[in-house]
């Protein structure tokens, strides 16, 4: 009698621990599975007044912006020298000579302007010379202390460029208006009126990827490649400060 | 070239004339075209010295403005035959004179300028056109060719032309007849 007496409330309890008993061993099991999600997650929560301060993320943030920057510089000089190499323009806006415009000959048989630096300043023919906003031309020939700056929408101007979008190849021609042509090297250059032209990392006169102009109108059908009416960012009539990009 | 042989000195006033062209203001273009200076110069000169003076001043005044601009196109010839044409009418100075026979010559000598410009543009931009057989689409060694084309030409140079004309007509009474004035009053022996 005695047995059964003992052995009743002992099953009981047992039958009611079973749930609990699962409930743990599935905890574990998440916990297990889950990499300790559950219990990192409520050490953060609890740990979080005794955090380490903003310090230490600022110094690994700037440590981060340390390496971004000694990367770029081995990718400049490493660009550098395979533009080298292929006998292409570097781009180098380091050694950019300012100088004030004080002729400005924009609408005429010749577009050209005078600048006031020259020879004297190590200003020389054929470097490129950019505005705000862009490339506004070449230099044309210099003197001691000027130098005479061929603008892109003169009819001798000759620049090779890209659609910075879809990286088709054409030169942009001065046509005599304030806006150039851009005659494209393709049947089909995908271009169309809001794409920046850049200009062409192809081109053996001038720096890769100076923005030049925005597509203004594409004529798809002009023999023998289509063109497009090129409105330039640099405004060539208002710009008093310029700068000529040396090598 | 009595005057250009009385007084020389006048003549260095030619030295004016690509220093204006590089001052120009913009205020005093039309629709962006300049005055040409060097018509609102050789016509007095023309008027007041004759045709050799004329003749040689234009040279020397091609001579000092083709520095300016880079290329082979050159402005002597057109000043060449301006003096050719006006150095003879000296003799009835005082009839061309009146404003409006300036304005007229000042319009007739722009136009001939500008067209001994387009003709030379178009001479050296001349293009051969493509054999039979050839591959069809762009030639980059023909599209890289600097200078004016036919379509620019056509489309941009009567716009400029025009312009240009109508402005140095309309400026040339009030500079040319300043500009006479000027010299006969620095030139006692004046035969005006």
């Amino acid at each position: 009698m005695s047995v059964p007496w003992r052995r009743a409330p002992f099953s009981r309890g047992r039958r009611r621990r079973w749930p609990l008993l699962l409930t743990l061993i599935l905890l574990l099991l998440i916990v297990r599975l889950s990499k300790g999600a559950l219990l990192n997650d409520a050490y953060a929560l609890l740990s979080l007044p005794f955090w380490p301060g903003p310090a230490q993320s600022e110094w690994l943030r700037s440590a981060r912006s340390v390496e971004d920057q000694a990367r770029l510089q081995a990718l400049a000089s490493d660009n550098d020298r395979l533009r080298q190499l292929l006998a292409l323009q570097r781009s180098n806006a380091d050694k950019a000579v300012s100088a004030p415009v004080i002729s400005r000959q924009s609408g005429g048989w010749w577009q050209q302007l005078v600048i006031g630096k020259g020879a004297l300043a190590g200003v020389r023919a054929g470097q490129p010379v950019v505005g705000p906003g862009g490339l506004i031309g070449l230099v044309a020939s210099v003197t001691p202390a000027t130098a005479t700056i061929t603008l892109l929408t003169d009819p001798s101007s000759r620049v090779g460029v890209w659609v910075n979008r879809s990286r088709n190849q054409g030169l942009l021609s001065g046509s005599g208006s304030a806006r150039p042509l851009l005659r494209f090297l393709d049947k089909d250059p995908e271009a169309r009126p809001g794409d920046l032209v850049v200009t062409s990392p192809a081109s053996t006169l001038v720096p890769p990827n100076l923005p030049v102009g925005v597509i203004q109108a594409v004529d798809a059908n002009a023999d023998p490649a289509p063109v497009a009416v090129v409105q330039l960012i640099a405004p060539v009539q208002a710009i008093d400060w310029v700068q000529v990009l040396r090598p | 070239m009595d005057l250009l042989q009385r007084q020389p000195l006048l003549a260095t006033s030619l030295v004016l004339v690509p220093l204006v062209s590089l001052a120009t203001p913009s205020w005093l273009t039309l629709a962006g075209a300049p005055p040409c200076w060097p018509v609102l110069w050789l016509l007095p000169w023309a008027l007041a010295d004759g045709r050799r003076s004329a003749l040689l001043l234009a040279l020397v005044l091609g001579l000092l403005l083709d520095a300016q601009h880079p290329g082979l196109v050159s402005l002597i010839p057109g000043l060449v035959l301006l003096a050719r044409w006006w150095g003879p009418l000296r003799a009835r100075r005082p009839a061309i004179e009146r404003p409006l026979s300036l304005g007229l010559l000042a319009l007739g000598g722009t136009a001939l300028l500008n067209l001994t410009l387009m003709v030379q543009w178009l001479a050296w931009g001349w293009r051969p056109p493509l054999a039979d057989g050839d591959r069809p689409g762009p030639d980059p060694a023909l599209l890289a060719r600097a200078g004016w084309t036919w379509q620019d030409l056509t489309t941009v140079g009567p716009h400029l032309l025009l312009a240009q004309t109508l402005l140095t007509a309309l400026l040339a009474p009030l500079v040319c007849s300043l500009l006479l004035l000027l010299w006969k009053r620095a030139d006692p022996d004046w035969r005006g």
